[in-house]
């Protein structure tokens, strides 16, 4: 699993504060912990920055680019951010995240990754949203975003294209058509396209305490199809055990066999069944009704696990 | 040809929830009223039969109203000036159930006294509304469910921001309670769970999802119904309480049944317009599941009675 560590984010209290100081020792430290945890690339997430990108991006670049090697993934909507962040970049190919098949974005930020020779992450998504069923968003790929890309012979190995999670908590009937989503988008051309997901906002919306099971469960069901890229966070231990587990068809402990089970069940297009859990085990008993919220087999509710 | 009909077999079923309690059940009700136990999406009678039809409910208050509609007022006269009056006329009009409605004016010896009177007037089931502020809703229906322990009244409404103190007392006073969360099936389930962690036994609840009337997002409302009575059928237990509704009150708020001038020609004859409006919020809830109807207009309860016999017997 290609982790894209997302931790560096101005939605967290720390990162924001860290900003405004200018502190390079707690970018370079967060960066260089998500490569030891595992991380293959760093996101970076300012915000809109629409009156400080020509400073801000240059600086965190450098920043970062002194500790670590691997590429950076430049997260933002300002497309002036966009170009001044891949101007600083010293080493590795970098990821702009990203464009959506909404034409003007799709008119520009393409156009840029290609000059500046980066990857760039795709969002199917339109100017009238995003559409539920599997089909359509695999339509927005192949008959926008694709076509978009050979029409200004952008080098189809670096296109990612990112089908959109949404969560389980308003947006349940998402769930299930996402993973088909997955499923198809690697036929959707040849060579296969590169596919991320942002995993995590499964379980936006959800308390805290739920979060970790839901995207668990989730990734192993979209390493059942096939998955090989997210932006998550990379410490968090259990869902990279979950990885490892699926990664090396790990069947040692009951609960490695029944996440296994999940992603073997899902790349066979079928649904996980009771009999694939020990309901006598709380913990497996847990992962079961997280499967049936996911699969929109049960309506969610924030207390689903008492139910 | 003969043509066979697919049938679907569903897994799970509406829990079945009776209200009022009789002499013989610790109560004075003349009779109950039991609804739920549908074991398919609503009046598919070649799956399953309609085990309890669903029933209409008449809204009254414990004072006489100022906002409501004067077409109302019409209707029911003095017997607005004294619930218990109006309760009597709610029954001869046709009414399986009554919903009282305190109010804010009411102290707790007033609430006790109005559901009292209405309990002697009156021998059908009783639903109690507090004025609907979640102070006052507590000081109100603590003393009414005391007072009327055993008649198994529904005491509402329980919401997400103030709900414990219902439950606790409809629990310790053998009461049902009508839970109410905004036009979400999310918040329709996790309020029953919280419901029911706290130990009052599922088959003591009615879940009120909120609509919309004709016009003003029924679509919504009648949506979220339906998606709850279909994760119901698929055996979901925290979505399987029998589902009341309230089309008296959002029809009546409506402005094709409020204002009866300065509107266009057009729009015809008031009151039949208002009745309309009424009938046909209550007809649309009706066929996506609800189970108790609660409305105003006695004309509105005659045709939507009319309407269900002939749905559970077409």
């Amino acid at each position: 699993m290609y982790i894209i560590g997302e931790n560096i984010h101005i939605i967290a209290e720390k990162v924001k504060e860290a900003l405004t100081n200018r502190d390079r020792e707690f970018f370079m430290d967060l960066a260089v912990k998500q490569v030891e945890a595992g991380a293959k690339a760093v996101d970076i997430n300012l915000g809109p920055r629409k009156k400080d990108f020509a400073e801000v991006w240059p600086w965190i670049i450098e920043t970062i680019e002194t500790v670590v090697d691997v590429p950076l993934s430049i997260d933002t909507t300002n497309v002036e951010g966009m170009e001044a962040a891949l101007k600083s970049i010293k080493k590795a190919q970098p990821i702009l995240n990203s464009t959506s098949a909404e034409p003007e974005r799709l008119e520009k930020v393409p156009a840029l990754a290609k000059k500046y020779g980066a990857k760039v992450i795709a969002l199917t998504l339109k100017p009238e949203g995003i559409p539920i069923e599997a089909d359509a968003r695999v339509t927005i790929a192949v008959e926008t975003l694709i076509p978009r890309m050979m029409e200004i012979d952008f080098p189809m190995k670096d296109l990612i294209i990112d089908p959109l999670v949404l969560t389980v908590s308003g947006c349940q009937q998402y769930c299930p058509h996402l993973i088909e989503t997955v499923r198809t988008l690697q036929y959707a051309w040849d060579p296969a396209p590169m596919i991320s997901v942002g995993l995590s906002n499964v379980s936006n919306a959800v308390p805290n305490e739920n979060r970790p099971l839901i995207n668990r469960v989730y990734l192993a069901m979209l390493m059942g199809v096939g998955l090989q890229m997210m932006i998550a966070n990379p410490f968090d231990k259990e869902q990279n055990d979950v990885i490892r587990w699926i990664e090396t068809k790990d069947t040692g402990t009951p609960l490695a066999k029944a996440y296994n089970k999940i992603a073997e069940r899902i790349a066979a297009s079928e649904e996980p069944q009771p009999e694939d859990f020990n309901m006598a085990d709380p913990e497996q008993a847990a992962v079961w009704k997280t499967t049936q919220i996911l699969l929109n087999k049960v309506i969610y509710a924030d207390g689903y696990l008492n139910q | 040809m003969p043509i066979e009909i697919p049938k679907d077999k569903w897994p799970g079923s509406i829990r079945k929830v009776t209200l009022g309690a009789t002499a013989a059940e610790g109560g004075t009700r003349a009779k109950t009223v039991t609804v739920g136990g549908q074991a398919t999406m609503p009046y598919l009678h070649f799956e399953a039969p309609t085990p309890n039809q669903p029933v209409v409910a008449i809204e009254i208050k414990s004072r006489k109203p100022e906002d409501w509609s004067p077409l109302l007022a019409e209707v029911w006269g003095e017997a607005m000036a004294d619930p218990a009056k109006w309760a009597k006329a709610a029954e001869a009009a046709g009414a399986d159930l009554i919903v009282l409605a305190l109010t804010l004016a009411d102290t707790p010896d007033d609430a006790v006294k109005a559901v009292k009177s209405v309990l002697g007037a009156t021998g059908l089931p009783v639903i109690v509304w507090g004025p609907g502020q979640a102070e006052k809703d507590n000081e109100l229906l603590v003393p009414v469910a005391e007072a009327a322990k055993g008649e198994k009244l529904v005491l509402g409404l329980c919401e997400d921001k103030n709900y414990r103190t219902i439950v606790a007392t409809a629990m310790a006073n053998g009461h049902l309670i009508q839970c109410r969360t905004p036009m979400d099936v999310n918040l329709a389930k996790q309020l029953n769970i919280l419901i029911t962690d706290m130990g009052l036994p599922a088959d003591r609840i009615l879940m009120d999802p909120t609509t919309g009337a004709l016009g003003y997002g029924i679509e919504y409302g009648y949506s979220v119904m339906e998606r709850l009575r279909l994760a119901a059928l698929q055996g979901d237990s925290m979505t399987q309480m029998p589902l009341i509704v309230t089309p008296g009150f959002e029809a009546w708020k409506a402005k094709e049944s409020k204002v009866g001038e300065g509107v266009p020609a057009a729009w015809g004859n008031w009151k039949e317009r208002a009745v309309h409006w009424e009938t046909l919020t209550a007809a649309a809830l009706m066929e996506s599941g609800a189970d108790i109807l609660i409305l105003r207009h006695p004309e509105s309860v005659k045709r939507i009675k009319a309407a269900i016999s002939e749905l559970v017997t077409a």
